[in-house]
């Protein structure tokens, strides 16, 4: 290989005269890959309360506040998810996931909040698991 | 009252202060731009010069205890004013404001003034890295002037004349062609004289944060950048004048009005140019630099001058 | 001529975190230096004895920004080990695949970071802009640029299609190309020789007596790795070169480094091809029974050790990590005796800092 003194030539006129890598995000769409872990969310019927994904989570962003087996809600704070993903992994019932949702800053982190199951006897429908309270 | 209007006219309008600010946000954006684009970036918008210039200038100017406050003041002042003094002497696009033989030299005299001025800055901020930089600075200087000034002094042995107008006038053929070896040092010492990448010693970011100017702050940091961007416009436009024959195409006549497009494309051509060198380049230690100044670049230019005189005589 | 002491940190242009070196410097030359840590010391190890098995998984990627991998890869095998688990060959090979492709993704994260220390934005920009490739690819993999969450206690928790596996090999290539071009820019690069040959020089002896790991000690020609004097499947399968350099200085540590990158995407297509089939993972239980063990692997910037103790509950009694980036950090005072102050943030980015674990 022959020792020359700007290697690097080639290499910049071929970035000159190519497109910028650069994403504009706010500008343009930023893709989301389909595995992106972002905003938790559930699939509500299949929710049993069990709260293992309470228990599992650690950065205590969820909540559970369980009366009995068919009154509890469950309540999440994005503000404090690491988007780990373990409530997804912990969770026996498929209910729990993480979309792909990009979760954009805010200058208000209380109205981040949002109950994800909020369970009342009459609209649930019987639930016969042999889940404990955690 | 029309001698005074036109030299008034001549200092704050063209070639001066109006003139040469907007070259120069002009000419700082398009090497953001091109060093960007190099790098496989975006660069910023046109205006980011003008916007940094307004944010600068709107900013706290505040200086640390113990510095001098007004020699601070001044010298940011003294450095555009010295820069603004020797773009009268400049030729450009085929006009100039002011002309003597001998112009040449003070130019040069008067675009050494910044980085004294510089230097001086770094000592009466005290803090540690202005001191720092400020001595790099000072180093700096003398491993570039040399050879700078030897490469510029090249085409007027050539020309036999030390007026800017008249060696720009007189070459039939462009001092890059003539005088190679002088091109490429004048370049080299350019890039040293602005302190651009890769010989960015006194202010490199890593070592010793802004350099001289790491306590400036505000109207006088806004200062000192248009100060040095003003230099970046009247070096080049130097440079266009001594070794790329002014205003002239090489084989055509160039019909006067188009003699402003024509130089302001050699003065682009130089300024990417600077910008390639910049992206091609890591920053050189200032050990490094001196060894390079005086072991390859003054002899060589001492080679260029004798070969010049040799090809004149 | 006069002595003066120079700050370099905690907040400095040349840090990306928190680090302090009181320089001593005459003219240019540092006389002495001051390390000082400490400043981004989260307390994770002892938080880490208030959470369980589990929870701990996500604290523990948060130990380094960049290696996050690698340190859950640690633990996961450690608690394993305890519990008794045999994690299956797939999740193994997923694991070793993420493993690679993270020191893929640091190597050239670090080229970037010296490079821009020493004035050289354009090889920082492509250094970077490569990194992108590796790191897309994580993220499609596991959802996540830096914090990968792959690992479970068992296992790991993602797994890799023929198809996806056909479309990373491709982006691969063009990777493989740009490390290529990297390669030869350090060996050519004139002013990249100038500033980093001959700069902070790490004899043997001294990378024995500070217990240096990592590149450092393979520039330095001590030809330590744990992926291979420690074979752990799937590496007792594949097929890599350890690299090592006598020099000693940065620009070893930087060949040392670009050349392991291109071992490690050599590594990764191997695993990619060889991947076999069945599970990912196995259940694990939440309690771990009595006992202890050291767990070691390589990461990026070397051995990363960690010392578990369990009670018999779903907490661990006791845990300890010990970073490579400690060991490189304390021979900065030796390697900057007597450097430039131009040569400081060359030194100081050659042992790729990474101050965040070293101060847990
Ligand atoms: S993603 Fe992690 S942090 Fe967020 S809610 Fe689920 S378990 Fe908790
Ligand atoms: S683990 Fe699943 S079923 Fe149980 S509370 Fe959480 S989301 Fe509901």
């Amino acid at each position: 290989m022959p020792r020359y003194n700007w290697p690097l030539l080639p290499e910049i006129l071929r970035t000159l005269f190519n497109r910028p890598i650069t994403v504009q995000y706010p500008f343009g769409p930023l893709e989301m890959p389909e595995r992106y872990r972002g905003r938790v969310d559930i699939q509500a019927e299949k929710c049993r309360g069990c709260g293992l994904c309470v228990r599992d989570c650690p950065a205590s962003a969820l909540e559970l506040e369980r009366v009995d087996k068919e009154t509890f809600r469950l309540i999440y704070h994005p503000d404090r998810c690491a988007y780990c993903g373990q409530c997804e992994e912990s969770c026996r019932f498929d209910s729990i996931y993480l979309t792909n949702d990009f979760v954009p800053g805010t200058p208000h982190r209380e109205n981040l909040t949002t109950v994800l199951v909020d369970r009342k006897p009459e609209e649930g429908e019987e639930s016969g698991g042999d889940d404990e309270p955690a | 009252m029309n001698d005074l209007l036109g030299s008034l006219f001549a200092l704050l309008v063209f070639p001066g202060l109006a003139f040469l600010s907007t070259c120069a946000l002009a000419f700082d954006w398009l090497d953001r731009r091109v060093i960007a684009r190099m790098q496989g970036r975006v660069g910023p918008p046109w205006f980011q010069p003008l916007a940094d210039l307004i944010k600068l200038l709107a900013k706290e100017d505040i200086l640390p205890t113990g510095a001098n406050e007004t020699v601070a003041a001044v010298l940011p002042m003294v450095s555009l004013a010295s820069v603004l003094t020797a773009a009268l002497y400049v030729p450009v696009g085929g006009r100039v404001a002011a002309s003597f033989e001998g112009d040449l030299i003070v130019v040069l005299f008067l675009l050494s003034i910044p980085a004294l001025a510089y230097f001086l800055a770094g000592w009466v901020t005290v803090g540690v890295y202005s001191v720092l930089g400020g001595n790099r600075s000072l180093l700096q200087y003398f491993s570039y002037e040399v050879p700078f000034l030897m490469a510029l002094s090249t085409p007027a042995i050539l020309n036999s004349s030390w007026s800017i107008a008249e060696i720009s006038a007189r070459q039939l053929t462009w001092g890059l062609f003539t005088l190679p070896l002088g091109f490429i040092l004048a370049l080299v010492g350019l890039i040293g004289k602005l302190k651009r990448d890769p010989l960015d010693i006194p202010k490199a970011k890593s070592e010793v944060v802004a350099g001289a100017l790491t306590e400036f702050s505000g109207r006088k940091l806004a200062l000192w950048h248009l100060a040095m961007s003003m230099q970046t416009v009247v070096g080049i436009f130097l440079l266009v004048n001594l070794f790329l024959g002014g205003s002239k195409a090489i084989f055509l006549a160039v019909p006067p009005p188009l003699a402003p497009v024509i130089f302001g494309l050699k003065a682009l051509t130089i300024l990417v140019l600077l910008s390639t060198f910049s992206v091609l380049y890591a920053r050189l230690r200032i050990d490094q630099l001196a060894r390079l100044g005086w072991r390859v670049l003054a002899p060589l230019a001492l080679v260029q001058i004798l070969v010049t005189v040799w090809m004149g005589g | 001529m006069t002595r003066v002491t120079i700050p370099i940190g905690p907040q400095h242009p040349l840090l990306k975190e928190p680090l302090s070196f009181l320089l001593t410097v005459e003219g240019e030359e540092v006389m002495e230096s001051v390390l000082r840590l400490g400043y981004v010391h989260r307390g994770i190890e002892r938080l880490c004895q208030e959470r369980t098995y589990v929870q701990n998984i996500p604290l523990i990627e948060r130990v380094c920004g960049i290696c996050s991998h690698v340190h859950t890869t640690t633990y996961c095998q450690g608690v394993e080990a305890l519990s008794g688990l045999e994690v299956p060959p797939r999740g193994l090979y997923l694991r070793a695949l993420m493993c690679e492709m993270e020191r893929i993704h640091s190597h050239l994260l670090w080229l970037g970071v010296l490079s821009k220390n020493m004035g050289f934005d354009t090889i920082f920009m492509y250094a970077w802009r490569d990194r992108e490739i590796v790191l897309d690819i994580m993220e499609e993999l596991s959802g996540g640029r830096v914090s990968h969450a792959v690992n479970v206690v068992g296992g790991v928790r993602i797994d890799l299609d023929e198809e996806h596996a056909r479309s990373i090999l491709t982006r691969f290539d063009v990777l493989e190309q740009q490390v290529e071009r990297a390669l030869e820019l350090i060996e050519y690069e004139p002013t990249l020789m100038a500033r980093t040959q001959g700069v902070g020089i790490l004899s043997p002896e001294q990378v024995r007596r500070y217990c240096v790991v990592g590149p450092v000690a393979r520039a330095s020609g001590v030809d330590i790795d744990l992926r291979r004097d420690l074979p752990r499947p799937p590496y007792d399968r594949l097929e890599f070169k350890v690299i090592t350099h006598p020099a000693g200085d940065v620009w070893a540590r930087t060949l040392v480094r670009v050349r392991e990158t291109r071992e490690s995407l050599h590594l990764c297509r191997q695993i990619i091809a060889q991947l076999p089939d069945g599970p990912t993972s196995v259940t694990a239980k939440r309690r771990v029974p009595e006992g202890e063990v050291v767990s070691r692997s390589e990461a990026p910037r070397g051995e990363v050790i960690y010392y578990i103790r369990s009670d018999d509950s779903d907490k661990p009694a006791r845990l300890k990590i010990r970073t490579p980036t400690m060991t490189a950090l304390i021979t900065l005072p030796d390697q900057l005796r007597g450097a430039t102050m131009a040569d400081v943030p060359v030194v100081l980015s050659g042992v790729d800092l990474c101050i965040a674990c070293a101060d847990r």
